[in-house]
């Protein structure tokens, strides 16, 4: 927009003009949210979001073999809630609910779920391989498998309860990690473009001399420690002993380096100027270049125990480039702008002009990135689970349940279902990320 | 110009080195050694019965352990305790390197360690070199001493020193004159690793020169000389089996590109020409939700629902590509599949399509927004000139990034899709290395499709310098 766009939608001394709705000077980030909500595909898009985040969270209350609520022999259970404490090792199951199926009990009074299987539970009054609308023995309409089953016996209905869980963890947490590196990266490599930091040339060294210390004493001659304690599952170890040796070479290298710097000695006050800009895109350019899917597929082959939370990692760690060359870019148009320069000629330090006024200002192409990267992500995680990579055993993917339809090309619900909700979900971070790109553009 | 392109070129390089010393450190970590994998069948296993044959085996050994540069140095240098002697990779066969080091990382105290090995092969050489007639008596004695190979927990090791091999021989009296003292001499040597440790060498850390000749130096130089390694599955060189895979993958691709151009550039111009119309806004909702498909899924529904008998729609023959004689040329190979291919190169056409035609929608209304266009209008020209001459031709610069993106897609192939219909093209030669643990041919294709990746991304730089002229003239 120019500047005469600009003076006359504002008007005279930065008031809003009357039209304006309330707060529209105050944060481009609300008037872009209220622009968003006005279009249906964005509502729809946060509505099917919503309601898959809903079923995501209380994914083991929807579909579960245990009760809800049940009396028993005049105590009550809540065998579902219970199950939490179970796993943080806080309580134990009785040794009847251990030994008995759980809808074998003589219940007094009794709530099950929605959907009463577990993902992983086999029913053992059905077939494998049944389909939502073939004749099913079950016992009452309660037990009957809406969905049908795989074949392997499990219900499909749980299963993709379970994996709408996996599927939103797995694209959340990989945006996250992405997010947390790219935004910093790109708003340091954007805020500092054409320029450099200055750093204090003592500090720099001494942190290096103190990375260098914490990879020996920390990683190397542990190392053998860890290959065994790898082995055996148990990190609990060798973690802390590695995390408190790194974190004493840092904390030692920054005291040391704090206390030198006040000595008024010339040689001590040598500065370094690092310019971050090359060095971000370098990095940028090499991580673009590693194919994404061939390498976690040669990753967790080289694993030695597959787990959703490697796929999570990895993917956070591919996928960064994108956020942070948008944060970048974002960050090149706001740095310039005279309130930028109003708070350095106020003498902020720089890391406060950057993080408190700059970053929120360059913060919407980035949400627009994290969407599209979200449904991504989904996407690679399912393709992963359809070749059979980077799930554990006892858990279920879409994907996976997917990948059975090809062996098993009569039980049509296994090829529609599953990719149908991968299809949905992608299509609404997709589509949230379009509107998302429209509305907050739209003031430019 | 010129030096903007060499400039570019050199950036190359540092990206290259460090994308293939990823690509190497990953392909260490693969489990299992790969000198045995090489030699199919462990030589050690059949040397039990005279110091001859164990010296044969570990000669095998050696000459495929060269052959593979698994003697060398990992890396140009390296930094480890002092504790670690820096010939510490000479030591072959890689177990036994691996158990030295771990007792090594325990005790700190090599020049011990390192007398307890000697001490132990002494050993293992005495019971081989026994007289005919005491062989039977030995295989009860060899085998704990063999496990004391793989031994590297200090408890294990004592028990077999001072229980299980005096108890074996306790059993076999006749044994006895000859293996008494070597037993006592790896006892002792043993004993003085353990009330030797020399901690203060285990956290001194010390810098290795090795020079080129060392593992990584050579797995690189081999790789940009075309040499990829010998597949761990059938013996074959990765290169033969890599080039058939290769034309399968150009050919699914190429047709899916080609047909996916064919579609996506009369759309996105048309949506571009009727900017928010009925046209644009149809286009548009439909190439989102193409663009939203899963392939995987897109692809076995057509896998279920037209190639199976069940629902009575298999128009298309099943996965993989059918009977194909091995004297066809190529041309007659790609119409023997032809059915076979029409399915797979629909799943890889419909993404692109979406993507093609929205790249063309968005630069060629750019370039419809220009003044020379509104010019173009006002001189009166007729429609047809100014979009196909003046709009379109303008509009394909911004295309040529898209080139940068397609290439390593062309040649990494699509797992997925490869994988589900069965073509034995890059993807499917990843997805069965992993599973066959073929880790040189793994590597092979995640580095092939690293360094196309660059090419791809470096040559549509260049190709857009010299293609657009305001790049060209202010660069």
């Amino acid at each position: 927009m120019s500047a005469a766009d600009h003076l006359s939608s504002t008007g005279p001394a930065g008031m809003p003009p009357a039209h304006a709705p309330k707060g529209y000077l105050h944060s481009p980030l609300k008037a872009g949210w209220r622009r968003l909500l006005q279009r249906r595909s964005a509502r729809w898009s946060l509505h099917v979001l919503a309601t898959l985040g809903t079923v995501a969270l209380f994914a083991d209350f929807i579909a579960n073999d245990k009760p809800l609520y049940c009396r028993l022999d005049g105590t009550h259970y809540f065998p579902v809630l219970r199950q939490y404490a179970v796993d943080l090792g806080w309580k134990h199951w009785e040794p009847r609910f251990m030994q008995q199926d759980w809808q074998d009990h003589a219940y007094e009074t009794v709530i099950f779920p929605p959907i009463p299987f577990a993902a992983k539970t086999i029913d053992p009054n059905t077939k494998a391989n049944l389909g939502p609308f073939h004749k099913q023995q079950s016992a009452n309409w309660r037990r009957r498998h809406w969905l049908g089953t795989d074949p392997l016996g499990h219900d499909v209905a749980a299963g993709m309860v379970a994996g709408t869980r996996v599927a939103l963890s797995v694209g959340i947490i990989a945006m996250a990690v992405a997010t947390a590196i790219g935004l910093l990266l790109g708003a340091v490599a954007g805020y500092f473009s054409g320029s450099s930091i200055p750093v204090n040339g003592i500090r720099l060294c001494l942190n290096l001399l103190a990375a260098f210390l914490a990879w020996f004493y920390g990683w190397e001659i542990e190392k053998y420690d860890w290959a065994w304690a790898a082995r055996d599952g148990d990190l609990s170890s060798v973690l802390p002993a590695m995390l408190t040796r790194i974190a004493t070479c840092f904390l030692a290298a920054n005291i040391l380096a704090a206390r030198l710097k006040k000595i008024p000695l010339r040689p001590l006050q040598w500065t370094v100027r690092i310019p971050p800009d090359p060095w971000i895109l370098r990095t940028i350019e090499i991580f673009d270049a590693i194919p994404g899917l061939l390498f976690l597929l040669a990753l967790l082959a080289v694993v030695p125990t597959s787990s959703i939370w490697y796929v999570m990692g990895v993917i956070g760690l591919l996928r960064w480039t994108d956020i942070a060359r948008f944060m970048r870019a974002a960050m090149l148009e706001v740095s310039p702008l005279p309130y930028i320069d109003a708070a350095r000629v106020m003498g902020f330090s720089p890391r406060r002009i950057l993080f408190r006024h700059a970053l929120p200002n360059a913060l919407s192409p980035v949400l627009i990135t994290i969407s599209f990267g979200i449904a991504s992500a989904i996407l690679l995680e399912a393709a992963l689970s359809f070749l059979g990579f980077g799930i554990a055993a006892d858990q279920v993917t879409w994907g996976q349940m997917l990948a059975q339809a090809r062996q098993h090309p009569q039980a049509w619900w296994l090829a529609v279902l599953p990719g149908l909700a991968i299809f949905l979900t992608v299509s609404a971070f997709n589509l949230l990320g379009e509107a998302l790109s429209d509305s907050f553009s739209a003031g430019k | 110009m010129p030096t903007a392109v060499l400039r570019r070129l050199l950036l190359f390089l540092p990206t290259l080195l460090a994308v293939s010393a990823l690509a190497f450190a990953l392909s260490r970590l693969t489990p299992g050694d790969p000198v045995l994998h090489f030699l199919v069948s462990n030589p050690f296993e059949t040397a039990i019965s005279s110091p001859d044959a164990l010296r044969r085996a570990e000669q095998a050994y050696l000459t495929a352990a060269r052959r593979l540069h698994a003697d060398k140095p990992a890396f140009y240098f390296g930094i480890s305790a002092r504790a670690f002697p820096d010939t510490l990779h000479r030591i072959l066969p890689l177990d036994r390197r691996l158990v030295l080091e771990q007792l090594t990382a325990q005790f700190g105290n090599w020049p011990a360690i390192s007398d307890y090995h000697q001490a132990l092969r002494q050993l293992e050489r005495h019971t081989l070199s026994l007289p005919d007639s005491l062989h039977r008596f030995a295989a009860n004695f060899r085998l704990p001493l063999l496990d004391l190979y793989t031994a590297r927990d200090p408890a294990t090791i004592r028990h077999r020193l001072d229980h299980a091999l005096p108890e074996a021989l306790q059993l076999a009296p006749p044994l006895q004159a000859f293996l008494e003292q070597p037993l006592r001499n790896l006892q002792d040597s043993y004993r003085f690793v353990e009330t030797h440790p020399d901690p203060a060498a285990l956290r001194t850390p010390s810098f290795r020169w090795y020079g080129a000749d060392n593992q990584y130096h050579h797995w690189l130089s081999d790789f940009l000389r075309g040499d990829f390694g010998t597949s761990r599955y059938d013996r074959r060189p990765v290169a033969d089996k890599v080039a058939p895979a290769l034309f399968w993958t150009l050919t699914l691709n190429i047709a899916s590109l080609l047909l996916a151009s064919l579609l996506a550039i009369p759309i996105g111009i048309g949506s571009a020409i009727h900017r928010r119309k009925r046209f644009d806004r149809i286009a548009t909702i439909g190439l989102f939700l193409l663009y939203s498909l899963p392939v995987f899924w897109i692809g076995t529904l057509l896998l279920v629902f037209f190639t199976t008998r069940t629902y009575g729609m298999d128009f298309f023959p099943g996965p993989g590509l059918g009977y194909l004689p091995s004297t066809a040329g190529p041309l007659e190979k790609i119409l023997r599949a032809a059915p076979h291919l029409v399915l797979p190169v629909v799943c890889l056409t419909y993404p692109s399509l979406a993507f093609i035609s929205r790249q063309v929608r968005n630069s060629m209304s750019e370039v419809l927004r220009q003044d020379y266009i509104r010019l173009a209008r006002a001189k009166g020209l007729p429609r047809w000139r100014i979009y196909g001459r003046h709009a379109f031709r303008n509009a394909l610069f911004p295309l040529i990034t898209i080139l940068g993106a397609i290439l390593p897609g062309l040649v990494a192939g699509s797992v997925t899709i490869e994988f589900l219909f069965n073509i034995p093209g890059m993807g499917w030669l990843t997805y069965q290395g992993i599973f066959t643990k073929d880790w040189p041919v793994v590597f092979t294709v995640l580095m092939l499709g690293a360094v196309l990746t660059m090419a791809g991304v470096l040559l549509a730089d260049i190709l857009y310098t010299l293609a657009d002229p305001r790049i060209r003239r202010f660069s």
